[in-house]
């Protein structure tokens, strides 16, 4: 049987089988799988910003709680979601560009090269973002 | 059938539109969201927005425009991307069919019940 048919066939699970399967693979599995992370976060951002409705002291104590936690340890959550957002933007930007016909001759030196950038710019984001940690 | 190729998949003329479309979205959203991480999470000494300052951004309509059309755009890419993951699950052309009915209909009522919030809660008193 045909490779990619095969692949087809194994369904949602075959995403985590990267063995042998290459780089190009993995950036495909990681792809998807932190996609379906955001649009999980994408509705939690809509739940969240609903309770605006609510009043400031409604809206501020939950902002507080999701974004900081107990012993702050939400933060945690908050560094793994940037990071999956990082990624994906940086290899969803090489698809995107593979897309118009640029770089498809290239896409391993691009696919390093865009998240190597990717996590530079996240590194910076996350020092200013949370050097104002105690602020109020 | 007509459209299938060696493999029994069923090419789809809409395909191409719907990818490209998708990566238009995607690099509209890397901008998108680079201006909502700043805006929102570094330009103001605090790690997170609280009431007042997320009433004083979406005051300003410029401000209100930007969010509402970051709704609708990624919205869209998001459940194209949803859709594009279940329809790799072999769920048949009838599955498709509602599949894509369902996502169109999240699609609006995420879309409107966004833009609404933002039109209201730009109203709010702070």
């Amino acid at each position: 049987m045909d490779e990619s048919v095969r692949n087809l066939n194994e369904g949602v699970m075959g995403w985590a089988k990267f063995y042998r399967k290459g780089w190009n693979y993995f950036a495909f599995a990681m792809h998807r799988f932190s996609g379906l992370v955001i649009v999980f976060y994408l509705y939690l951002h809509l739940f969240v910003l609903s309770h605006l409705l609510s009043g400031p002291v409604t809206y501020n104590e939950l902002v507080k709680t999701v974004t900081f936690g107990p012993f702050d340890s939400f933060l945690v959550l908050d560094v793994l979601l940037a990071l999956v957002i990082f990624y994906h933007g940086a290899n969803g930007t090489r698809l995107a560009l593979n897309e118009f016909g640029i770089g498809l001759q290239k896409n391993k030196a691009m696919f390093i090269v865009f998240e190597a950038i990717a996590m530079v710019i996240l590194g910076v984001f996350l020092y200013y973002a949370y050097m104002f940690i105690g602020a109020s | 059938m007509e459209n299938e190729n060696k493999y029994g998949i069923t090419k789809r003329p809409m395909g191409s539109i719907s990818r490209m479309f998708q990566a238009g979205s995607g690099l509209f959203l890397i901008f998108f969201l680079g201006v909502h991480l700043y805006v929102a999470h570094i330009d103001f000494g605090h790690p997170v927005q609280f009431f007042n300052q997320v009433i004083q951004n979406l005051r300003n309509p410029w401000w209100l425009l930007f969010f509402i059309v970051f709704v609708w755009i990624i919205t869209y890419h998001a459940l194209n991307g949803v859709g594009n993951i279940v329809k790799d699950t072999n769920i048949g052309e009838k599955g498709r069919s509602y599949l894509n009915i369902a996502l169109i209909v999240i699609y609006f009522a995420t879309s409107i019940y966004g833009t609404i919030l933002s039109i209201v809660v730009a109203g709010m008193a702070i």
